[in-house]
Protein backbone atom coordinates (compact mmCIF):
# COMPACT_ATOMS: atom_id res chain seq x y z
CA UNK A 1 0.00 0.00 0.00
CA UNK A 2 2.93 2.25 1.09
CA UNK A 3 4.37 2.09 -2.70
CA UNK A 4 1.32 2.15 -4.21
CA UNK A 5 0.85 5.56 -2.39
CA UNK A 6 4.47 6.74 -3.57
CA UNK A 7 3.56 5.68 -6.80
CA UNK A 8 0.76 7.79 -7.11
CA UNK A 9 1.95 10.86 -5.65
CA UNK A 10 5.09 10.29 -8.56
CA UNK A 11 2.17 10.19 -11.51
CA UNK A 12 0.19 13.31 -9.81
CA UNK A 13 2.88 15.39 -9.50
CA UNK A 14 3.19 15.38 -13.39
CA UNK A 15 0.89 17.62 -14.47
CA UNK A 16 2.05 20.37 -12.38
CA UNK A 17 5.91 19.79 -13.16
CA UNK A 18 4.65 20.21 -16.99
CA UNK A 19 2.65 23.61 -16.31
CA UNK A 20 4.92 24.83 -13.80
CA UNK A 21 8.22 23.79 -15.67
CA UNK A 22 6.37 24.90 -18.77
CA UNK A 23 5.97 28.35 -17.40
CA UNK A 24 9.82 28.48 -16.22
CA UNK A 25 10.84 27.67 -19.50
CA UNK A 26 8.70 30.33 -20.96
CA UNK A 27 9.84 33.20 -18.70
CA UNK A 28 13.85 32.24 -18.17
CA UNK A 29 15.11 30.49 -21.65
CA UNK A 30 11.91 31.24 -24.26
CA UNK A 31 11.33 35.65 -23.16
CA UNK A 32 11.51 37.04 -26.50
CA UNK A 33 8.96 34.79 -28.00
CA UNK A 34 5.94 34.73 -24.89
CA UNK A 35 7.08 38.14 -23.65
CA UNK A 36 8.56 39.98 -26.17
CA UNK A 37 12.24 40.41 -23.80
CA UNK A 38 15.64 39.84 -24.42
CA UNK A 39 16.88 36.54 -22.29
CA UNK A 40 19.38 38.88 -21.34
CA UNK A 41 16.92 41.40 -19.92
CA UNK A 42 14.87 38.69 -18.54
CA UNK A 43 17.59 36.89 -16.46
CA UNK A 44 18.98 40.41 -15.44
CA UNK A 45 19.82 40.92 -11.83
CA UNK A 46 16.95 43.41 -11.05
CA UNK A 47 14.73 41.55 -13.27
CA UNK A 48 14.91 38.23 -11.36
CA UNK A 49 14.75 40.13 -7.75
CA UNK A 50 11.49 41.56 -9.27
CA UNK A 51 9.98 38.82 -10.27
CA UNK A 52 11.19 36.77 -6.95
CA UNK A 53 9.45 39.27 -4.79
CA UNK A 54 6.04 38.44 -6.46
CA UNK A 55 4.20 35.94 -3.68
CA UNK A 56 2.75 34.41 -6.12
CA UNK A 57 5.89 33.35 -8.22
CA UNK A 58 7.40 32.27 -4.56
CA UNK A 59 4.93 29.88 -3.98
CA UNK A 60 4.67 28.75 -7.47
CA UNK A 61 8.44 28.32 -7.40
CA UNK A 62 7.91 26.05 -3.94
CA UNK A 63 5.46 24.07 -5.66
CA UNK A 64 7.52 23.33 -8.20
CA UNK A 65 10.70 22.55 -6.44
CA UNK A 66 8.92 19.77 -4.24
CA UNK A 67 7.21 18.22 -7.32
CA UNK A 68 10.07 17.95 -9.33
CA UNK A 69 12.21 16.95 -6.35
CA UNK A 70 9.78 14.28 -5.63
CA UNK A 71 8.60 13.22 -8.91
CA UNK A 72 12.81 13.16 -10.08
CA UNK A 73 14.09 11.60 -6.69
CA UNK A 74 11.31 9.23 -6.58
CA UNK A 75 11.98 8.02 -9.96
CA UNK A 76 16.21 7.72 -9.52
CA UNK A 77 15.38 5.87 -5.86
CA UNK A 78 12.99 3.59 -8.61
CA UNK A 79 16.50 2.75 -11.10
CA UNK A 80 18.81 2.33 -8.22
CA UNK A 81 16.30 0.07 -5.68
CA UNK A 82 16.14 -2.25 -9.17
CA UNK A 83 19.89 -3.50 -8.65
CA UNK A 84 20.19 -6.29 -6.79
CA UNK A 85 20.96 -5.09 -3.30
CA UNK A 86 20.42 -6.20 0.37
CA UNK A 87 17.12 -4.96 2.41
CA UNK A 88 19.45 -3.46 4.55
CA UNK A 89 21.22 -1.31 1.63
CA UNK A 90 18.24 -0.40 0.39
CA UNK A 91 16.96 1.47 3.41
CA UNK A 92 20.23 2.87 3.10
CA UNK A 93 19.39 4.46 -0.20
CA UNK A 94 15.84 5.09 0.90
CA UNK A 95 17.12 7.19 3.89
CA UNK A 96 20.01 8.74 1.58
CA UNK A 97 17.32 10.09 -1.43
CA UNK A 98 15.17 11.29 1.60
CA UNK A 99 18.19 13.32 3.12
CA UNK A 100 19.22 14.78 -0.20
CA UNK A 101 15.92 15.38 -1.23
CA UNK A 102 15.22 17.53 2.40
CA UNK A 103 18.36 19.00 2.24
CA UNK A 104 18.05 20.34 -1.55
CA UNK A 105 14.31 21.57 -0.94
CA UNK A 106 15.40 23.16 2.11
CA UNK A 107 18.21 25.07 0.21
CA UNK A 108 16.23 25.90 -2.73
CA UNK A 109 13.39 27.38 -0.63
CA UNK A 110 16.38 29.43 1.43
CA UNK A 111 17.07 30.88 -2.03
CA UNK A 112 13.69 31.40 -3.02
CA UNK A 113 12.99 33.39 0.45
CA UNK A 114 16.07 35.31 0.18
CA UNK A 115 15.00 36.30 -3.29
CA UNK A 116 11.49 37.45 -2.28
CA UNK A 117 13.04 39.06 0.60
CA UNK A 118 15.41 41.33 -1.31
CA UNK A 119 15.49 44.63 -0.63
CA UNK A 120 16.66 46.52 -3.37
CA UNK A 121 19.09 49.28 -3.21
CA UNK A 122 20.00 47.87 0.45
CA UNK B 1 15.01 -20.15 2.03
CA UNK B 2 16.87 -16.81 2.86
CA UNK B 3 14.59 -13.76 3.09
CA UNK B 4 17.47 -11.25 2.64
CA UNK B 5 18.21 -12.91 -0.93
CA UNK B 6 16.55 -10.77 -3.51
CA UNK B 7 13.32 -12.43 -5.36
CA UNK B 8 14.56 -11.24 -8.57
CA UNK B 9 18.11 -11.83 -9.54
CA UNK B 10 18.89 -8.70 -12.29
CA UNK B 11 21.46 -10.99 -14.04
CA UNK B 12 22.21 -8.63 -16.91
CA UNK B 13 22.45 -5.27 -14.92
CA UNK B 14 23.17 -2.02 -17.08
CA UNK B 15 23.78 -3.76 -20.29
CA UNK B 16 20.21 -4.91 -20.46
CA UNK B 17 19.00 -1.33 -20.66
CA UNK B 18 20.36 -1.61 -23.79
CA UNK B 19 20.07 -5.24 -25.25
CA UNK B 20 18.54 -8.21 -24.07
CA UNK B 21 17.21 -9.71 -26.95
CA UNK B 22 14.39 -8.57 -29.46
CA UNK B 23 13.60 -5.22 -27.56
CA UNK B 24 10.62 -2.58 -29.27
CA UNK B 25 10.32 0.95 -30.55
CA UNK B 26 8.52 1.27 -26.42
CA UNK B 27 11.59 -0.41 -24.77
CA UNK B 28 13.60 2.05 -26.58
CA UNK B 29 11.92 5.06 -25.57
CA UNK B 30 11.98 3.68 -21.74
CA UNK B 31 15.69 3.63 -22.21
CA UNK B 32 15.87 7.19 -22.76
CA UNK B 33 12.62 7.98 -20.19
CA UNK B 34 15.35 6.55 -17.73
CA UNK B 35 18.58 8.65 -19.27
CA UNK B 36 17.25 12.02 -20.04
CA UNK B 37 14.99 11.64 -16.04
CA UNK B 38 18.71 11.02 -14.83
CA UNK B 39 19.90 13.79 -16.42
CA UNK B 40 17.08 15.99 -15.61
CA UNK B 41 17.30 14.92 -11.83
CA UNK B 42 21.25 15.90 -11.92
CA UNK B 43 20.87 19.10 -13.78
CA UNK B 44 17.71 20.24 -11.60
CA UNK B 45 20.41 19.38 -8.40
CA UNK B 46 23.19 21.65 -10.08
CA UNK B 47 20.67 24.54 -11.10
CA UNK B 48 19.29 24.71 -7.44
CA UNK B 49 23.12 25.55 -6.98
CA UNK B 50 24.20 27.28 -9.50
CA UNK B 51 21.21 29.83 -8.99
CA UNK B 52 22.02 30.51 -5.28
CA UNK B 53 25.11 32.09 -7.04
CA UNK B 54 22.47 35.36 -6.84
CA UNK B 55 23.46 35.36 -3.18
CA UNK B 56 26.88 36.40 -3.87
CA UNK B 57 25.37 40.19 -5.07
CA UNK B 58 25.17 41.37 -8.47
CA UNK B 59 28.48 41.25 -9.71
CA UNK B 60 28.63 37.26 -9.05
CA UNK B 61 25.23 36.68 -11.05
CA UNK B 62 25.67 38.90 -13.80
CA UNK B 63 29.04 37.26 -14.53
CA UNK B 64 27.76 33.62 -14.47
CA UNK B 65 24.42 34.84 -16.69
CA UNK B 66 27.38 36.11 -19.08
CA UNK B 67 28.81 32.22 -18.98
CA UNK B 68 25.41 31.17 -19.97
CA UNK B 69 24.69 33.21 -22.80
CA UNK B 70 28.28 31.75 -24.46
CA UNK B 71 27.64 29.39 -27.07
CA UNK B 72 28.84 26.08 -25.53
CA UNK B 73 26.10 27.03 -22.85
CA UNK B 74 23.50 27.76 -25.10
CA UNK B 75 23.73 24.08 -26.43
CA UNK B 76 23.72 22.62 -23.38
CA UNK B 77 20.74 24.38 -22.51
CA UNK B 78 19.20 23.12 -25.72
CA UNK B 79 20.00 19.64 -24.98
CA UNK B 80 18.14 20.22 -21.66
CA UNK B 81 14.82 21.54 -23.06
CA UNK B 82 15.29 18.44 -25.59
CA UNK B 83 15.29 16.19 -23.03
CA UNK B 84 12.95 17.31 -21.08
CA UNK B 85 10.30 17.64 -23.87
CA UNK B 86 11.04 14.08 -24.68
CA UNK B 87 10.79 13.17 -21.09
CA UNK B 88 7.22 14.93 -20.73
CA UNK B 89 5.51 13.61 -23.85
CA UNK B 90 6.79 10.59 -23.25
CA UNK B 91 6.02 10.88 -19.49
CA UNK B 92 2.12 11.47 -21.05
CA UNK B 93 2.39 8.43 -23.12
CA UNK B 94 3.27 6.20 -20.06
CA UNK B 95 0.58 8.18 -17.82
CA UNK B 96 -2.30 7.27 -20.33
CA UNK B 97 -1.07 3.40 -21.11
CA UNK B 98 -0.77 3.15 -16.61
CA UNK B 99 -4.78 4.75 -16.40
CA UNK B 100 -5.51 2.19 -19.75
CA UNK B 101 -5.92 4.48 -22.38
CA UNK B 102 -5.56 3.88 -26.26
CA UNK B 103 -4.52 -0.19 -25.31
CA UNK B 104 -7.88 -1.33 -27.26
CA UNK B 105 -10.06 -3.86 -25.48
CA UNK B 106 -9.12 -6.93 -24.87
CA UNK B 107 -9.44 -9.73 -27.60
CA UNK B 108 -9.27 -13.27 -27.42
CA UNK B 109 -5.44 -14.03 -28.26
CA UNK B 110 -6.04 -15.32 -31.88
CA UNK B 111 -3.03 -15.55 -34.64
CA UNK B 112 -2.19 -13.08 -35.90
CA UNK B 113 -1.71 -11.40 -32.39
CA UNK B 114 -2.85 -7.78 -32.02
CA UNK B 115 -1.25 -6.80 -28.71
CA UNK B 116 -1.59 -3.69 -26.77
CA UNK B 117 1.37 -2.34 -27.50
CA UNK B 118 0.56 -2.86 -31.11
CA UNK B 119 -2.59 -1.25 -30.48
CA UNK B 120 -0.60 1.92 -28.68
CA UNK B 121 1.83 2.12 -31.35
CA UNK B 122 -0.12 4.87 -33.47
CA UNK B 123 -0.22 7.14 -30.24
CA UNK B 124 3.46 6.40 -30.01
CA UNK B 125 4.47 7.32 -33.25
CA UNK B 126 2.06 10.38 -32.87
CA UNK B 127 3.59 11.31 -29.48
CA UNK B 128 7.37 11.17 -30.43
CA UNK B 129 6.74 13.19 -33.95
CA UNK B 130 5.30 16.03 -31.60
CA UNK B 131 8.64 15.83 -29.23
CA UNK B 132 10.42 16.42 -32.38
CA UNK B 133 8.21 19.41 -33.94
CA UNK B 134 8.47 20.81 -30.25
CA UNK B 135 12.34 20.13 -30.00
CA UNK B 136 12.68 21.68 -33.63
CA UNK B 137 10.96 25.00 -33.09
CA UNK B 138 12.50 25.30 -29.63
CA UNK B 139 16.07 25.03 -31.32
CA UNK B 140 15.24 27.68 -33.69
CA UNK B 141 13.78 29.91 -31.22
CA UNK B 142 16.87 29.76 -29.02
CA UNK B 143 19.54 30.07 -31.43
CA UNK B 144 17.26 32.45 -33.98
CA UNK B 145 15.27 34.20 -31.74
Amino acid sequence: MRETRLWSWHLLVIPIIIVLLGAHFAVMHYAPVFYGVSVEKAREFETMIERGKSITQFVLYILLLAAALYHGLYGLRGIIRELPMSPALGKIVDMSIIGLGLFIFAFGTYVTWWTFSFKIGG
Amino acid sequence: MNSNKPAYNNRLGLKGWVYAGKYTFERYLYLGHRLTGMGLIAYMLLHIIETANRMRGVEAWEELMGLFASWPFKIIEYLLFAAAVFHALNGVRLLMTELGFFLGKPKEPVYPYSSSIKRHRPLTYIIMALAGLIIILGGSSLFFP
